[in-house]
């Protein structure tokens, strides 16, 4: 329909010509080259705008109480590391990959967790708690359970999250997808619905 | 499933999807504000390790390749550099064209201005051509010393002859008129 409808805006130049606008420079672009020249402040508003993403990475793979410190831990390594990162444009997917490693880092240094079985579960009563159900999304395979944390957890769209983290739009949607369905089959709600 | 609400939440809302966004959003970030140390340098740090390199690597290639100059050059380039560093004297300098009178003029004049210009040559020729010449120039004789010369070698030929005859005699050999006559000689056939 709206192809439709563009088509047939352009046959009967119903907008006027216009030429394509040239594509605006990111705003990380622009933070990021600040901070470099000395402009410390400038990487606050880097660290308001992707903070909710690194929360996210991390909440679906350490507990939670660990997030918070470690959110500050990565921001304060990635302001030590800014001059390697060599494609400004890039600062979000990765912020995103040293978020995935110091979780892996963490898991290595302390290794007393606690493994939610499957029977734990399924025990549970339809009346989750938040916890409950991140739990049950941390059980999902690793490209589900963050995808599916920062769709609920953080409110972020799927647009959203392909353009953050670097995945292409349509692995996101596949993630989404494929692990809400995983996600209410383990939650004993799933329903065969297409 | 209603996948534009679970994708970009638009469309109409799938109401499980709504329940899990409220229990999870509990969760959601608490902005917090990010506090850096300050002894933390923010900044692109500028290296002098790739700058310095290629410094080092320029000055030590225009060491070698002067070195490789220096070696590979032939003696010959030597010679000629210590010549062209002579100091310049009126001999190594072209003299315009004279007439010769103006020519032997000038040398009965200054006769000791010629003595460092064969000097110069001679060494010249030294260094070039390290060959040793052995030459015995024969002094040379006046008539009357050739003519004594030849009085004594004609007498030492007859000294020889006669000492030669005598030794014939005593040995017993023929004498003969000359030495190439061949003895002893048959007819063939």
């Amino acid at each position: 329909m709206i192809e439709t409808q563009a088509t047939a805006d352009m046959l009967l130049m119903t907008h006027p010509f216009s030429a394509p606008a040239e594509k605006a420079e990111p705003v990380e672009v622009a933070l990021v080259r600040a901070v470099l020249e000395g402009e410390r402040d400038r990487f606050a508003r880097l660290y308001e705008m992707y903070a909710p993403m690194v929360h996210g990475v991390l909440l679906a793979r350490v507990p939670r109480d660990e997030v918070d410190d470690l959110v500050q831990d990565i921001f304060l390594h990635a302001l030590k590391k800014l001059d390697t990162l060599r494609d400004a444009a890039a600062f979000g997917p990765w912020i995103a990959m040293i978020a995935r490693n110091r979780a892996m880092d963490f898991y290595r240094s302390s290794r007393t967790t606690v493994e939610v079985t499957e029977q734990m579960a399924v025990a549970k009563t339809p009346n989750r708690t938040a916890r409950e159900v991140l739990d049950l999304i941390k059980q999902l395979p690793d490209a589900y359970r963050e995808t599916l944390v920062l769709r609920f957890v953080e409110g972020m769209t799927g647009p959203e999250i392909a353009s953050r983290t670097g995945l292409t739009p349509a692995s996101v949607r596949v993630n989404l997808h494929r692990g809400t369905k995983l996600l209410r089959e383990r939650m004993g709600v799933a329903e065969a619905r297409s | 499933m209603n996948d534009n609400y679970l994708w970009d939440g638009t469309g109409e809302p799938d109401p499980e999807i709504q329940k899990l966004e409220e229990l999870l959003g509990e969760l959601r970030y608490q902005p917090q504000p990010l506090h850096i140390p300050a002894d933390i340098t923010v900044g692109r740090k500028r290296s002098f390790f790739l700058p310095m390199t290629i410094a080092a690597a320029i000055i030590m290639f225009a060491i070698l390749s002067a070195l490789w100059f220096q070696f590979s050059r032939k003696p010959n380039a030597t010679t000629l550099q210590s010549r062209q560093d002579a100091p310049v004297t009126p001999t190594n300098v072209r003299q315009p064209e004279s007439s010769p009178e103006q020519k032997t003029a000038t040398v009965k004049d200054e006769p000791k201005e010629q003595k460092p210009r064969r000097q110069l040559n001679r060494n010249l020729l030294a260094i070039n051509k390290p060959v040793k010449r052995h030459e015995t120039l024969a002094p040379r004789l006046t008539p009357e010393e050739l003519a004594k010369r030849e009085e004594v070698l004609v007498a030492l030929r007859l000294v020889s002859a006669k000492l030669n005859l005598a030794q014939r005699k005593t040995v017993g050999v023929p004498q003969t008129t000359s030495p190439n006559i061949i003895r002893n000689q048959h007819k063939i056939g």
